[in-house]
C-alpha cells in the first residue's frame, strides 16, 4: 500500500515558504519571531511525516520533540532580545537596530 | 488511509495554511499571535493524522500553552508601540525576496506533492506516550539531558538579556568606559613617544 | 677510570656551562641572586674540575704513543652532505664530535680556569647590576660556545662554537644596551666578525671539496697533497692550500682583531670589564690563533700565506702598540695592547713558530685578564662605570695594595721582564723569527724573519713603555682626583671620580692575585731549552701542532747558545730595558704627559686618533655603502612599495568600500541575499545536469555524465531514438551507470567527416555528403597549389557510398614519403594524407565516422534532462580485414606508380 507522503511534504514546503516570506517582509520583530516558529513547525511536519514511512525507532518523532524544546528555548531568548531592543529603542522595529552597518 | 483520517488531514492542513498566512499578514502583533495559535492547533491535528498522538499533545502544551502565551505577554508589555507602521523602505529588496521565495516554495510544493512511498507497518505503541517515552529515556537519554541543560541555559540567558541594568550598574559601566578611554589615550601617547625616540636614534 | 668515563666527562665539560646558561637565562630573573651565582659559578667550577681530570689523564698518557693520547667522543651523528667527486658522489659525515689533545686540552684549561676566576670576580663586580642573571647566562653561554669551538673535532662543530662566541660577544658588548654607543659597539663587533666568518666558511668549503672530510685530523693528514692550483673564475689564486689558508686567516683577522678588521676590539670594551677580560683578552680573540695552530699543516703548505700572516701580524702588533702609547684610558690602552699582543701571536704563527704563538696565547690569557680585572677594580674603586683616565688617577699604590700588586706582576709579565711568563713566550716568538731570519738556503723567506724580528722588537719596546706609562701614572704619585687635587672636578664642576677611593672587595681582589701569580709562573712551563732547561710546552705541543722544518732543525740541535738565540735575546732584553726605562724617566712620580710634549704634535695627535683608521673606513667603505643603501631604499620605497603595497592596499580599500555598501544593517537585505542563495541551491538540486563528456579511441568511446544526488541515467549511444540501456531505479545505481563505454560498428555512423589537422588546437571537422564539396580555403595550408599559375580550385571530397573520395584539383598531396599524382584519391578510415607544398608546413587530412550519443538524467524530483554529443570514431569498414588491406594496397600501388 502506498502512503501519499507528498501532501505532507507540500504542506511543509508551503508553511516553510510562508514563514520565510513573513520573516523577510515584516519589520516587526515579534512577527518575525513568529515566522521563525512557523518554519520550525514546517520542519517538524517533515520529520513526523517521514517517520510514518520509516517508523523504526521513532527517530523522527524524537527529533521533532527536541526541535519543539529548542524552539521553546529560542522563543524565550528571542523574546528577551526583543524586550532589550524595546528598552533601548522604544520600538520593536528591526530596522531601528542597524548599529552594525558600515 | 481512512476517510476520517483524510478529513482530519485536509481540514488541519487548510487551517494550518490559513493560520500561517494570518500570522504573517496581520497588521497587529496580537492578531498574528492568535493566527499562530490557530496554525499550531491545526498542526497538532496534522500530527494526529500521522499517528503521533504524544507529539500532538506536546505541540499543544509547549507551543499553544507556553510559546504563544509568552508572545502575548511580550506584546502586552510592548503595548501600542508594538505595532510597526508600514513603510516603503527597502521595497526593491523585499520584492526580490517575495518573488524568489514564492517561486522556490511553489517549485518545492509542486515538486514533491505527488510523491508517494510504500506505507510501512507501524510498530506497537507508535506515537504513544509509552512508545516515545521508552525511546526518549533509553536510546535518546543523553540528547534529552542535553536539551534540558540547553533549556536551563536559555532561561538564564533570557533573564540576563531581558533584565536590563540597575541605575548603580549603569553608573559603574559609565565610569569604566571613561577610565578605559583615558588608558587608551595614555597608551597612544606612550607609543608615539617610543616611535619618536626610535626614529631619533635611527638618525645616527 | 675507564676511557668511557673520560669521554662522558668531555661532553659534560661543555654541557655544564650550557645548562647553567639555559637555567639562568630562562629562570634567572625570577630566582634569588644567590641561586643565580651558585648556578653560574658552580657550573663553571665543575666544568673546570672535569677539564683538570681529563687533562691529567692526557698528561699521564703523553708520550705513550707517537700521536700522544687524546680523548675523542662522537656525541651524535649530525647530518651528511653529498660531495660530487670524479667517481660519483662522496658522502661526507658531519658528526658532533669532540676531541681533547694537548692543544685543545690546554685551551680548555685556560677557558674554564680563567673563566672560573672571572666568574668569581663578576660576583663582586656585577653585584648591583639589574641584569645580574642575564649577565651570568650570557657568560656561561659564552663558555659553552668557546668550549665547543676548542673541543670540536671538525670544522663544522668548531664553526658552531665560532659563531656562538661571536653571538655572546655581541650580547655582552651591548650588555648595557640602553646606552646607544654600547649597542653600536656590539653591532660593530658583530659585523666585523661576520666579514671574517665569511672567510672561514669559504676556507671550510675549499678544504672539504679538496679533502673530502671536515675532520681536522683528515685535513691535516691530507695537507701535503693540497698543491693543485686554485682558480677563482679564471684567476689563479695560488695553490689550494694558499687559498684555504688565506680565507681561514680572513676569519682570524675578524675574530682575533688583526689588520684590517681589528677596529671592533677597542670599541668592544664598552661591555662590562669581566667581559673584556674573558672574551676580548683571554679567550675568544685567541680563537684565530687556535684555529691556525689546529690546521698548522695546511698553513705550512703555503709559504705565501705564512708570509702574509707574519707581515700582517707584526704590523698589527706595531700599529696597535703605537696607538696604545697615546691613549689615556686604562681600558683603551689595554684594548690596543690586546690587539698588539694578538699581532705577536700571529707573527709567531707566520714564521712557523706555532708552539710559541700558542704559548703566548696561554701566558697572555693570564696577564691580560689580570690587567683588565685590575682596571675594573680601579674603576670600581673610583666609582666609574666606563672609563678610568690615568691622568686623573695616581697614588693608587697605597690605596689599593692588592690590586697594585696584581697589576705590577701582570705589567712586568707583559713587558717581558725576565723570569715572568711574558718574557718566555715573547722570547720564543722572537726566537722563531730569528731562526727564520738565519735559516739556511732551502728556506728562502729570510726577509720575513728579519722584518718580523725588527717590527716586533719595536712593538715590544712600545709595549713595555705604554704599560709602565700606565702603571706609573695610575699607581704612583698622588691621587689627583682627591678633594683638592688638580683633577678633582671636571669642566662641569662635578666629581669625575670618587674623591675617596677604596680597595675592592675580596671576591674581586683574590681573582686578581690568582691571575697575577699565574702571570709570573705559567711561563715556566716553556723554559727555553737553549739554557738546558726542560721545555714541557714544546713537548706537549709536538703531538698536536706541525712544526716548520726550520724549527724542527733547531730543536733537534744540541742545547746551547746559537746565533738566533742570542739575536732574539738581544732584541727582547733591549726592548724591555728601553721601554721601561723611558717610561720611568718620563712618568715616574709625575702627572703631566711629557711624552706628548716631546713628540711632534701632528704625529702624536694621529696616534691618539688611532691613525684615523675608523674615519678612513667610514669614508672609503661605509659612506659609499650607505649611499648605495639609500639609493636602493629609495627604489624600494618608490617603485617596489608602489607596486606591492600602495596599489594593492588601495585596491583592498576600494573593494572594502564596495563590500561595505552591502552591510546596511537592515534585516531584509540580508534576508534577500539569503533567499537568492536558497533559490540557487534549490535550482541546483531540482534541475538535473548531464554535463556529458566523451573520449574516443578507435571505435570505442568512453562517456562520462555528471554525478548528482539521486541521479539516474539512460543512454542512447547512436541517437536512434531507442534507449540502449534502461533508466536505473533511484537509489539502486547511485552514479554507477554514469560512465559507460561503447564500441561502435559501421551501422552507427551518421556520416563521414574529414579531419583536417590544424597548426595548433583541435582538428577541424568537415562533414561530407554524397556530392563533392570543396574544402574551405581557411582550412587549407598556405601553398597548397601545385602550380600557382593554374587557377586555384580547392580540393573537394565526397562519400560515394563506400569510400571517401578526395578530388585533388592540382593541390599537392602526399602519403607518408611519396607524392600522390592521382586526381581522385580514395581514402579509408584511419588513413592519413598530407596536403600542401613539401617545403612549407603541411596539413594532414584523415577520415573519420561521425556518431551521436545521447544521455538522459533523472533526479529525485523526477525532472529529466537530455544531452547529446557528436563524436568522431575510427570504425574499420565492414569488409573482411584481408579485403580491406588489399584495397588499400592497390590504392597505394596506383599512387606510387
Amino acid at each position: 500500500m502506498e502512503f501519499a507522503i507528498g501532501i505532507y511534504l507540500a504542506l511543509a514546503s508551503a508553511l516553510f515558504g510562508i514563514g520565510a516570506i513573513g520573516f523577510l517582509l515584516r519589520r516587526n520583530a515579534l512577527i518575525q519571531l513568529m515566522s521563525i516558529e512557523l518554519m520550525l513547525n514546517a520542519v517538524n511536519v517533515l520529520l513526523v511525516a517521514f517517520n510514518r514511512v520509516h517508523p523504526e525507532n521513532m527517530a523522527g518523532q524524537v527529533f521533532a520533540f527536541f526541535v519543539i524544546a529548542i524552539a521553546a528555548a529560542e522563543a524565550a531568548v528571542g523574546l528577551a532580545i526583543v524586550i532589550s531592543l524595546f528598552r533601548l529603542k522604544q520600538t520593536v522595529e528591526t530596522d531601528s537596530a542597524d548599529e552594525l552597518r558600515y | 488511509m481512512s476517510t476520517a483520517n483524510t478529513v482530519l488531514l485536509v481540514v488541519s492542513a487548510l487551517l494550518a495554511l490559513g493560520g500561517a498566512v494570518g500570522t504573517i499578514a496581520a497588521a497587529r502583533p496580537l492578531r498574528a499571535a492568535l493566527a499562530l495559535l490557530v496554525n499550531i492547533v491545526a498542526l497538532a491535528g496534522v500530527f494526529l493524522s500521522l499517528h503521533a498522538q504524544f507529539l500532538a499533545m506536546v505541540q499543544l502544551i509547549v507551543y499553544a500553552g507556553a510559546v504563544v502565551v509568552l508572545f502575548v505577554f511580550v506584546i502586552m508589555m510592548v503595548g501600542a508601540t508594538g505595532k510597526v507602521p508600514r513603510s516603503p523602505r527597502g521595497l526593491a529588496t523585499k520584492t526580490v525576496s517575495l518573488v524568489v521565495m514564492s517561486v522556490v516554495s511553489l517549485v518545492l510544493v509542486f515538486g514533491v506533492a505527488y510523491v508517494s512511498m510504500p506505507a510501512a507497518h507501524l510498530p506497537h505503541g507508535y506515537g504513544t506516550v509509552e512508545g516515545l517515552g521508552a525511546v526518549l529515556f533509553t536510546q535518546a537519554a543523553v540528547p534529552f539531558e542535553l536539551v534540558s541543560i540547553t533549556l536551563l541555559v536559555a532561561v538564564v540567558g533570557a533573564l540576563a538579556v531581558a533584565r536590563g541594568r540597575t541605575p548603580k550598574e549603569a553608573a559603574e559601566a559609565r565610569a569604566r568606559r571613561a577610565a578605559e578611554g583615558l588608558e587608551a589615550d595614555a597608551r597612544l601617547a606612550e607609543e608615539r613617544r617610543i616611535s619618536a625616540e626610535v626614529s631619533a636614534h635611527g638618525g645616527h | 677510570m675507564s676511557e668511557l668515563l673520560y669521554e662522558r666527562a668531555l661532553i659534560w665539560i661543555i654541557l655544564l656551562p650550557l645548562f647553567g646558561a639555559i637555567l639562568n637565562g630562562l629562570f634567572g630573573r625570577f630566582a634569588n641572586k644567590d641561586i643565580v651565582s651558585a648556578l653560574g659559578v658552580g657550573s663553571v667550577a665543575a666544568s673546570f674540575g672535569l677539564a683538570l681530570i681529563c687533562f691529567a689523564h692526557l698528561m699521564t698518557g703523553m708520550g705513550a704513543s707517537e700521536q700522544g693520547t687524546q680523548i675523542a667522543v662522537t656525541a651524535y651523528q649530525w647530518f651528511h652532505i653529498s660531495l660530487p667527486t670524479v667517481g660519483g658522489v662522496h658522502e661526507v659525515a658531519i658528526d658532533v664530535r669532540f676531541l681533547m689533545d694537548a692543544l685543545s686540552g690546554l685551551m680548555t684549561l685556560v677557558v674554564t680556569g680563567v673563566g672560573l676566576v672571572i666568574h668569581i670576580y663578576s660576583l663582586g663586580y656585577m653585584k648591583d647590576d639589574p641584569g645580574y642573571a642575564r649577565f651570568f647566562a650570557y657568560l656561561n653561554l659564552f663558555l659553552a660556545s668557546m668550549l665547543i669551538l676548542v673541543l670540536g673535532s671538525n670544522l663544522p662543530v668548531m664553526f658552531v662554537g665560532w659563531e656562538g662566541v661571536g653571538l655572546c660577544s655581541y650580547l655582552l658588548i651591548g650588555f648595557w644596551y640602553q646606552t646607544p654607543e654600547f649597542a653600536a659597539a656590539g653591532k660593530k663587533a658583530f659585523i666585523a666578525n661576520r666579514i671574517g666568518d665569511f672567510g672561514v666558511l669559504i676556507g671550510m668549503f675549499i678544504l672539504v671539496s679538496a679533502v673530502g672530510s671536515f675532520e681536522f685530523a683528515d685535513i691535516n693528514h691530507a695537507a701535503p697533497a693540497l698543491t693543485q692550483p686554485f682558480f677563482l673564475g679564471s684567476w689563479q689564486l695560488g695553490t689550494l692550500a694558499t687559498a684555504a689558508a688565506l680565507f681561514l686567516f680572513l676569519g682570524c683577522t675578524g675574530k682575533s682583531a688583526q689588520i684590517p678588521l681589528y677596529v671592533w676590539l677597542p670599541d668592544a670594551m664598552a661591555g662590562p670589564t669581566p667581559v673584556s677580560a674573558l672574551i676580548h683578552a683571554a679567550t675568544m680573540v685567541t680563537a684565530g690563533v687556535y684555529l691556525t695552530c689546529r690546521l698548522s699543516p695546511v698553513f705550512l703548505e703555503s709559504p705565501t700565506a705564512m708570509a702574509v700572516i707574519a707581515v700582517i701580524g707584526s704590523m698589527t702588533a706595531l700599529v696597535a702598540a703605537s696607538i696604545a702609547v697615546a691613549q689615556n684610558e686604562m681600558k683603551k690602552i689595554l684594548a690596543y695592547s690586546t690587539v698588539s699582543q694578538l699581532g705577536f701571536m700571529f707573527a709567531a704563527v707566520g714564521v712557523g713558530a706555532f708552539s710559541a704563538g700558542f704559548f703566548h696565547v696561554f701566558t697572555h690569557a693570564f696577564f691580560k685578564a689580570c690587567l683588565f680585572l685590575a682596571a675594573g677594580s680601579v674603576m670600581h674603586a673610583v666609582g666609574s662605570h666606563s672609563d678610568a683616565d690615568i691622568f686623573k688617577l695616581g697614588g693608587l699604590r697605597k690605596i689599593m695594595p692588592r690590586t697594585h700588586a696584581a697589576f705590577l706582576l701582570a705589567s712586568l709579565s707583559i713587558a717581558g721582564v725576565p723570569l715572568f711568563a711574558g718574557f718566555f713566550s715573547k722570547d720564543e716568538i722572537l726566537l722563531g723569527a730569528a731562526e727564520l731570519a738565519y735559516a739556511p738556503e732551502p728556506f728562502s723567506a729570510n726577509w720575513v724573519g728579519w722584518f718580523v724580528l725588527i717590527v716586533l722588537g719595536i712593538a715590544a719596546t712600545l709595549t713595555a713603555f705604554y704599560m709602565f706609562r700606565m702603571y706609573f701614572l695610575a699607581f704612583w704619585g698622588d691621587y689627583r682626583s682627591a678633594e683638592g687635587g688638580p683633577e678633582a672636578h671636571d669642566s662641569d664642576g662635578h666629581h669625575a671620580y670618587d674623591p675617596n677611593p677604596h680597595e675592592s672587595p675580596g671576591s674581586m681582589t683574590w681573582p686578581l692575585l690568582i691571575l697575577g701569580s699565574g702571570a709570573l709562573v705559567v711561563g715556566w712551563l716553556g723554559l727555553p731549552h737553549e739554557w738546558g732547561l726542560p721545555n714541557w710546552w714544546a713537548g706537549w705541543m709536538s703531538h698536536s701542532i706541525a712544526s716548520v722544518p726550520v724549527v724542527e732543525a733547531a730543536e733537534g740541535a744540541e742545547a746551547g747558545i746559537s746565533l738566533p738565540f742570542v739575536t732574539s735575546m738581544v732584541f727582547g732584553l733591549t726592548a724591555v730595558t728601553v721601554g721601561i726605562g723611558a717610561a720611568f724617566k718620563l712618568y715616574f712620580n709625575r702627572s703631566d704627559d711629557r711624552f706628548r710634549d716631546a713628540m711632534p704634535r701632528g704625529l702624536y695627535q694621529l696616534m691618539a686618533d688611532k691613525w684615523r683608521v675608523d674615519e678612513l673606513y667610514q669614508r672609503v667603505l661605509l659612506r659609499p655603502l650607505a649611499a648605495l643603501a639609500a639609493f636602493v631604499g629609495w627604489i624600494d620605497q618608490t617603485f617596489v612599495d608602489m607596486l606591492l603595497t600602495r596599489i594593492p592596499s588601495q585596491l583592498a580599500l576600494l573593494s572594502g568600500f564596495v563590500a561595505t555598501r552591502i552591510q546596511n544593517g537592515r534585516v531584509y537585505t540580508y534576508g534577500a541575499v539569503m533567499s537568492v542563495g536558497l533559490a540557487l541551491v534549490t535550482w541546483y538540486f531540482v534541475v538535473p545536469r548531464p554535463l556529458l563528456d566523451a573520449e574516443t579511441e578507435g571505435a570505442t568511446a568512453s562517456f562520462e555524465a555528471a554525478a548528482g544526488m539521486g541521479y539516474a541515467y539512460r543512454w542512447d549511444f547512436d541517437s536512434d531514438g531507442t534507449w540502449d540501456a534502461p533508466l536505473q531505479e533511484h537509489g539502486e545505481s547511485f552514479g554507477a551507470d554514469r560512465s559507460p563505454s561503447h564500441e561502435y560498428g559501421p551501422e552507427a555512423l551518421k556520416s563521414h567527416v574529414l579531419l583536417i589537422a590544424q597548426e595548433d588546437g583541435d582538428d577541424a571537422r568537415f562533414v561530407l555528403t554524397d556530392e563533392p564539396q570543396p574544402l574551405p580555403e581557411s582550412l587549407l595550408p598556405a601553398g597548397w597549389m601545385e602550380d600557382p599559375s593554374v587557377g586555384a580550385t580547392p580540393p573537394s571530397a565526397f562519400f560515394d557510398g563506400e569510400r571517401v573520395i578526395l578530388r585533388r584539383n592540382s593541390a599537392v598531396v602526399a602519403t607518408t614519403g611519396a607524392l600522390v599524382t592521382e586526381e581522385l584519391i580514395p581514402l579509408s578510415m584511419g588513413e592519413r594524407l598530407l596536403l600542401g607544398r613539401l617545403d612549407t608546413n603541411r596539413t594532414s587530412i584523415r577520415v573519420g565516422g561521425l556518431v551521436e550519443a545521447t544521455v538522459e538524467v533523472e533526479n529525485s524530483f523526477g525532472n529529466r534532462a537530455r544531452q547529446s554529443v557528436e563524436l568522431v570514431v575510427n570504425v574499420p569498414p565492414e569488409r573482411p580485414e584481408a579485403d580491406a588491406q588489399a584495397s588499400l594496397t592497390t590504392t597505394r600501388d596506383e599512387v606510387l606508380r
